[in-house]
């Protein structure tokens, strides 16, 4: 039997608390001179120890018959007041001193139904050591706070988490995390603490308020298991929303013109008139909306293509950058000399299912300057099919220069702040794979374009509305 | 029946024989333009004016416009004489050989709108009051069609693999005629050891499409004439056959193999031979002048309402040829006659 000496108590404790799994419980019985006291301790989903307790006098199990009367009646209520359940609990059993006879006999009914109980000597309440100890239990699962990145290239957003404290921590920790604040909605930014088990988080506590927007070093400390305190900030207040609706209000991209942008417009001038000026058409409006939105300056490229040719006699219509990183007016007026010159028929018999997409997708990884760091955003206005670059069963010929479709698209798909977008005059289910690659970013058919929508998945025009739900992290450290 | 031309009658008739929109008629067009690359002698004369006005238009047509020529609509009849060089008599006792009677082979062709030689629905272009019998046997059409296959001991049948693949009905349209065919030779006694009397060339079409190489590539049937300057894969009449079984395997209907079965039943082994052709070939590029194996598709789709067209050059394949072997082996059965 261990001494009654109040250390060894509170390790007995702690120990067996820190070996109590997800599922199990911890009982602890407490005999003292007036009664029987039971606390049961489980963990909860965030792994933070959490406990009940229940007291009975021992003229509450007695009864008015009084403790001689029925023996085995009031053993039964001992072991009831227990409540030791379920069976495999770990038991630990309390003596407080001075105990008296009844919770010496009750004790040994405990000892009897629990044999494998630890037995402690308490010269003490055991209650307040109980509580030290679920309050000093160390984190059995690392603490995350809830943070967005943004990509440095296309200021797409996404969810992520920053480690505050990790398994093992114990309250008093401390660390520090610099992070960016944009206005947040009507709950302010929310500063939310998860665990994980397994690919869910689990959400530990949401605390928000209005925060200015700007740069801020912010202190967590681990208060106790299940509770952290953020300072270096506003004071933040308990936030109701839950997991679902904090990750609803989640915008796709960093709200607000970014900064400068290079739109690459490329669009199919082959087939009937009215296709290729409807083409034009919304390729002059998208042009217009980013111009007029976006934060920084705008370059555009206007690259038309058309058909190839497969009569030696006749000279087909070359892919041709009409401009290249110029002003948005200057590709306006380009776009003008496409409209008056109406769908491209140069070249007959040209193919009348394809069309120079490979042609195109070569000559804009060529004329990209790939050290240069501003985001560029392709959009291709088009339908028809690439070549492919050697027979095949497809029955579209090869294209006369070889170009695979594939190798320059896949260069841009890697290319660090670049963004694909499309709009296809063919249905989604009839359109060549390669047009669903191209509009990986957004991909919008010919007859039901939203601009503003296209232009704003584009990253060209903010998105609306314009809040994000959780600080952004600061990676300029 | 088969007309007779102003100064000479052949001797042997070959007669057409496929499904609508097999491309007889793009063969027999094609066989003037494949005729006129040969260095022989051969060449293909029209025996009446309006077979050589359908000649010359067809032939223009593909070689020139680069469109295929149009389906029929109509019932046409058309005959030509493909006249050879004269087989040489050997002179006596040195004595400096007579130039013979040029060889003289008969080729009818009766271009039928879809349906004539299919199953008992009523032929396009037919009055819709005349109903037809299950097969058609009633129809006075029909019965000119079988009147030249009667008449002729070479038939000249295509197979269009993608049609079939398609809509895979070439036995619909191969098995009524040949039926009714061996009725009418068994009733002439011409029947008697259980066969047809005639040689039959089987045509695989289409041999430059695509998918139709790639089956022979896989099968590894391909072969080239190191005569060939153009270096052209081809594939020889003896691995034809397993080409065209090959290609049953993937007929829409199933029923492609039956083609095969009824061949055997119908027709003598020896008197069957299997070509793989092409009418337009494959491209070939002017400047290289050489096959190339990552460009090689001579036909170019047309928009929604035109026809396919012709990328290059023709360079037909294997479609001189089941002429020749089926005038080959009918002058060895019974010399042609020659009419002064």
């Amino acid at each position: 039997m261990p001494e009654p000496d109040g250390d060894l108590n509170r390790k007995a404790v702690a120990q067996a608390l820190a070996s109590l799994g997800d599922t199990g419980h911890l009982s602890l019985v407490e005999v003292a001179a007036d009664g029987v006291t039971a606390f049961r301790i489980h963990r909860d989903a965030n792994g933070c120890p959490r406990g009940r307790s229940w007291s009975a006098t021992w003229t509450d199990l007695a009864g008015e018959r009084g403790w001689d009367a029925d023996p085995d009646g009031i053993r039964e209520a001992v072991l009831r007041a227990a409540r030791v359940s379920p069976p495999t609990a770990e038991v630990i059993l309390a003596a407080a001193s001075p105990g008296g006879p009844r919770a010496e006999q009750a004790l040994d009914w405990l000892r009897a139904a629990h044999p494998g109980a630890q037995v402690l000597r308490a010269g003490a309440p055991i209650a307040a050591l109980v509580r030290e100890v679920m309050v000093d239990d160390p984190l059995t699962r690392s603490y995350e706070l809830v943070v967005m990145l943004a990509d440095p290239g296309t200021d797409r957003l996404r969810l992520t988490s920053r480690r505050l404290f990790p398994i093992g921590a114990r309250p008093g920790a401390r660390t520090r995390v610099a992070v960016r604040c944009e206005p947040g909605g009507a709950y302010g930014t929310a500063f939310a603490v998860v665990t994980w088990q397994g690919p869910e988080p689990r959400l530990l506590s949401v605390q928000s308020a209005p925060i200015p927007p700007g740069r801020y070093e912010v202190t967590a400390e681990l208060v106790r298991p299940g509770r952290v305190r953020f300072t270096g900030l506003p004071e933040l207040s308990p936030d109701p929303r839950d997991w679902d609706r904090l990750v609803a209000a989640l915008p796709d991209r960093l709200p607000g013109g970014t900064g400068p942008a290079h739109l690459v417009c490329a669009v199919e001038v082959c087939g009937t008139d009215d296709l290729v000026a409807e083409r034009l058409s919304r390729a002059r409006q998208v042009i217009n909306r980013s111009a007029g939105e976006l934060g920084g300056p705008l370059r555009v490229s206007l690259v038309a293509y058309a058909a190839h040719s497969y009569d030696g006699s006749a000279r087909e219509f070359p892919v041709r950058a009409m401009t290249w990183q110029a002003d948005a007016g200057e590709a306006l007026d380009a776009l003008g000399e496409l409209e008056e010159q109406g769908a491209i028929a140069r070249g007959y018999p040209y193919h009348p299912h394809a069309a120079q997409l490979e042609d195109m997708l070569a000559l804009v990884v060529r004329r990209l300057d790939w050290d240069d760091p501003t985001p560029v955003v392709l959009l291709t206005v088009g339908g028809r099919s690439p070549h492919p670059p050697r027979t095949d069963l497809s029955g579209v010929l090869p294209c006369p220069h070889r170009h695979d479709w594939r190798r320059p698209l896949a260069a841009l798909e890697q290319r660090p702040g670049t963004v694909l977008g499309a709009i296809c005059d063919q249905a989604g289910d009839r359109a060549h794979p390669a047009w669903h690659r191209l509009g990986a970013a957004a991909l919008a058919h010919l007859e039901a374009v939203d601009v503003h929508g296209l232009a704003a998945d584009l990253g060209l025009v903010a998105p609306s509305p314009g809040h994000l739900p959780f600080p952004l992290l600061d990676e300029t450290e | 029946m088969q007309p007779e031309p102003a100064r000479g009658r052949p001797g042997h008739n070959i007669s057409m024989w496929g499904a609508p929109g097999s491309g007889k008629t793009t063969l027999l067009a094609a066989l003037f333009i494949a005729l006129a690359r040969r260095n022989d002698d051969w060449k293909i004369i029209g025996s009446d004016p309006a077979s050589s006005d359908y000649l010359i238009e067809k032939t223009n047509a593909l070689s020139r416009g680069k469109v295929f020529p149009e389906a029929s609509m109509t019932l046409e009849r058309y005959h030509w004489t493909l006249i050879g060089p004269a087989p040489r008599r050997s002179g006596f006792w040195g004595r400096k050989a007579k130039p013979g009677p040029p060889t003289r082979i008969g080729i009818s062709m009766i271009d039928a709108p879809g349906g004539l030689f299919g199953t008992g629905r009523r032929p396009a272009g037919a009055p819709s009051g005349v109903a037809a019998a299950a097969d058609g046997a009633g129809d006075p059409r029909r019965q000119e069609l079988l009147d030249n296959l009667e008449q002729s001991r070479g038939i000249v049948f295509l197979f269009d693999p993608i049609r079939e693949f398609t809509l895979g009905d070439a036995f619909d349209h191969m098995h009524a005629p040949l039926t009714r065919l061996a009725e009418r030779m068994l009733a002439a006694g011409e029947f008697l050891d259980g066969k047809l009397p005639h040689h039959i060339a089987v045509c695989v079409t289409k041999f430059d499409d695509p998918r139709v190489l790639e089956t022979a590539e896989k099968r590894r049937l391909l072969t080239t004439d190191i005569d060939d300057p153009h270096g052209v894969p081809r594939v020889t009449s003896e691995d034809a056959k397993e080409l065209f079984r090959e290609l049953c395997q993937v007929s829409a209907s199933g029923n492609a193999d039956m083609v095969l079965n009824a061949l055997d039943q119908f027709f003598h082994a020896d008197r069957i031979r299997f070509f793989a052709t092409s009418s337009i070939g494959f491209y070939i590029d002017r400047r290289t002048k050489m096959f190339d194996w990552d460009d090689f598709q001579n036909m170019l789709p047309g928009e929604a309402d035109e026809d396919s067209r012709i990328r290059g050059q023709l360079h037909p394949i294997n479609v001189v040829e089941p002429m020749l072997w089926l005038g080959q082996r009918l002058a060895a059965i019974r010399p042609a006659t020659e009419v002064s």
